[in-house]
């Protein structure tokens, strides 16, 4: 050990006569250490975001809309609206399929809402079954969620969420107010959970819940819904269960083999691919880039050594003379070389950890160091410099001490 | 058994079609605790024959034994661990390390000892006292004169503690006094048991010897 750290301070000062190279060699591992760490970091942040969204919005979620829905990138767009669905879909769709756990139709409409003087224009308001709840991963934060009860009994009850609640009361305690929706006066009886905004840009925490029935026969009078949110048995079943789903729904809606769905089923994780997708991209540019760095930083490193070496003919031949063997030669300049790439390697994890916080805080993205980043970073830090050194490493056992030692 | 025993030891060099005889059945043999110095003008083989004793280079052909072991047709780590355990050197150019403190590089050669000794770095301490530069240990080579330089290098040839000191022109690049210094300085190691053997053209360095063998044109002038 203390031979290494005695040739080590050797090293260091000769390579003080080199201040520029040395500074361009580490410079381009501290690059790929730290394009490497800080994009494997961003990239698992950014997965582990998509997959929070994904669970937000319920597990192994496949959600069948009515009509003809197209994809827009990550929003979906109602082409044409159809009269078909209904309730006992959903209900038909959990018996049909043994890969469906559970199924909640749903409607939704905009309203205006009003609370004393305060009116909002246009709330979105759901109609909703109790096991939505369960389904997508939603609950009430104060009060209570409907209940099958209120669905049966048709009860003016609502649940807001909080934004509404701060918009129609301010400080005040909604529990137990009477707001107006629509003609239709509901008792507050539950404030959500707080959420955000779903997948399609939709703020979750702007809308009113209130039951299924109440919402089909006291809003809309209809007896057809929008939606029905379907829950999955697990993820792998996803597209085998869509299938089936789509099966069922046609036999119910007596849909001929060349007639176009009145229906769409949508798996969040292809809205979602279009994420992934990006990640993917940035993944593979910072890799890219890391790569580049490396080699730059190896061929730095390459260059410096060989100047080096020729510059320390003498001192090899001192050394040589003195009793060092050709082993103990080249591990002294791989040695070098490689404390040169790991000096790189070192300031690129310190300052890829503080850049990739900064960035987390920022961005507001969930704080992920990934140990692969790190792990790969170390060894490529340390791969770079000996395989840099190996080749002035061979060049420097060629010196003879007779050939540089003269009197 | 003497420290150093050559017997017809020749050495030829190739340049181009052209062989040329540098060094023609030489015969020396140097006793332990001897002081001798070898002579002979630039081109007369001198410095070929000082690596040779050295190992830093085999010769053509003959047999060459070096503290009881043959060593004339060793390896290069054969003859690395040789230099390193037997043999301690003292250059024309003081040849220290610029970038190293007088203390590195008097502890140079411990690095390539595989044998673990913890009291290298007193016997380094102890060394540079007896040479007269304790207090210049943190020092660079250029900070130190041409003299002090060359006590650090007798001090580094010591280190390890070798069977034989070989200095090759030593004070050749010294001044008159100092060469004076640095010879008196060999001949103290000399009386404190080391075996010297020095390479000169100069006649009164070599009047320290106690014998002096004469080269010329390859082959040693009796």
């Amino acid at each position: 050990m203390k031979r290494i750290i005695l040739n080590l301070k050797i090293a260091i000062r000769s390579l003080m006569n080199f201040k520029l190279r040395t500074t361009l060699a580490v410079l381009g591992v501290f690059l790929g250490t730290f394009s490497l760490i800080v994009v494997s970091n961003l990239s698992d942040s950014l997965a582990k975001k998509t997959q929070i969204e994904a669970e937000k919005l319920g597990k192994n979620l496949l959600i069948v809309r009515s009509g003809i829905v197209r994809r827009f990138g990550s929003s979906t767009r109602l082409l044409s609206e159809a009269t078909t669905l209904m309730t006992h879909d959903a209900g038909a769709i959990l018996d049909g399929s043994r890969l469906v756990k559970d199924a909640s139709s749903s409607g939704n409409k905009n309203f205006p809402v009003r609370y004393g003087n305060v009116v909002l224009k246009s709330i979105l308001v759901m109609g909703i079954m109790p096991n939505y709840s369960e389904i997508r991963n939603f609950r009430a934060k104060h009060g209570r969620f409907i209940n099958e009860g209120d669905n049966t009994s048709l009860s003016k009850v609502a649940v807001i969420g909080t934004k509404v609640a701060e918009k129609l009361f301010g400080k005040q305690d909604p529990m137990g107010k009477h707001i107006l929706i629509w003609r239709v006066p509901c008792e507050v009886i539950g404030i959500m959970e707080e959420k955000g905004l779903d997948i399609s840009g939709l703020d979750q925490d702007n809308q009113i819940f209130v039951p299924l029935n109440t919402y089909l026969r006291r809003f809309v009078n209809k007896d057809y819904v929008n939606s029905i949110s379907v829950q999955v048995i697990n993820e792998q079943s996803i597209p085998l269960a869509k299938a089936e789903i789509e099966d069922i729904l046609r036999k119910r809606h007596n849909i001929q083999k060349d007639q176009e769905d009145d229906f769409s089923v949508i798996d969040l994780k292809d809205v979602m691919a279009l994420k992934t997708q990006a990640i993917h991209m940035i993944k593979i540019l910072g890799r890219v880039s890391a790569v580049v760095s490396f080699l730059i930083g190896g061929l730095g490193i390459l260059s410096i050594m060989i100047l080096i070496v020729n510059e320390r003919r003498i001192e090899i031949g001192i050394r040589r003379a003195v009793g060092s063997r050709k082993r103990d030669i080249i591990l002294q300049f791989l040695l070098e070389a490689s404390f040169i790439s790991f000096s790189g390697g070192t300031l690129g994890v310190i300052l890829s950890m503080g850049t990739s916080i900064l960035i987390f805080l920022i961005a507001k993205l969930p704080f992920i160091f990934s140990p692969a980043g790190y792990a790969f970073s170390f060894f490529a830090s340390i791969a770079v410099g000996i395989l840099a050194g190996i080749y002035p490493s061979r060049r420097a056992t060629k010196i003879q001490p007779v050939d540089v030692i003269k009197s | 058994m003497p420290l150093c025993l050559m017997e017809n030891i020749r050495k030829t060099f190739h340049s181009g079609a052209i062989e040329v005889e540098v060094l023609k059945s030489i015969n020396l043999r140097l006793e332990r605790r001897e002081f001798v110095a070898i002579m002979g003008t630039s081109g007369s083989g001198k410095t070929t024959l000082m690596n040779i004793i050295g190992c830093l280079d085999t010769p053509t052909s003959g047999r060459y034994v070096l503290a009881d072991k043959e060593v004339s047709h060793l390896s290069d780590d054969e003859l690395s661990f040789i230099r390193n355990e037997h043999i301690g050197f003292v250059f024309q150019n003081f040849y220290l390390l610029p970038y190293a403190t007088v203390l590195e590089n008097v502890l140079l050669p411990t690095l390539y000892v595989d044998k673990h000794k913890d009291n290298r770095e007193q016997q380094a301490v102890d060394l540079l006292q007896l040479v007269g530069l304790k207090e210049r240990i943190r020092f660079k080579p250029n900070q130190l004169s041409g003299g002090e330089q060359q006590r650090v290098a007798i001090a580094r040839a010591l280190v390890n503690d070798p069977d034989l000191l070989l200095a090759d022109e030593p004070t050749g690049q010294l001044d008159s006094k100092t060469a004076e210094e640095i010879m008196n300085l060999l001949r103290e190691m000399n009386t404190r048991g080391k075996t010297v053997l020095l390479i000169t053209h100069d006649q009164n360095v070599a009047a320290y010897a106690q014998r002096t063998v004469q080269i010329k044109d390859g082959i040693i002038l009796e």
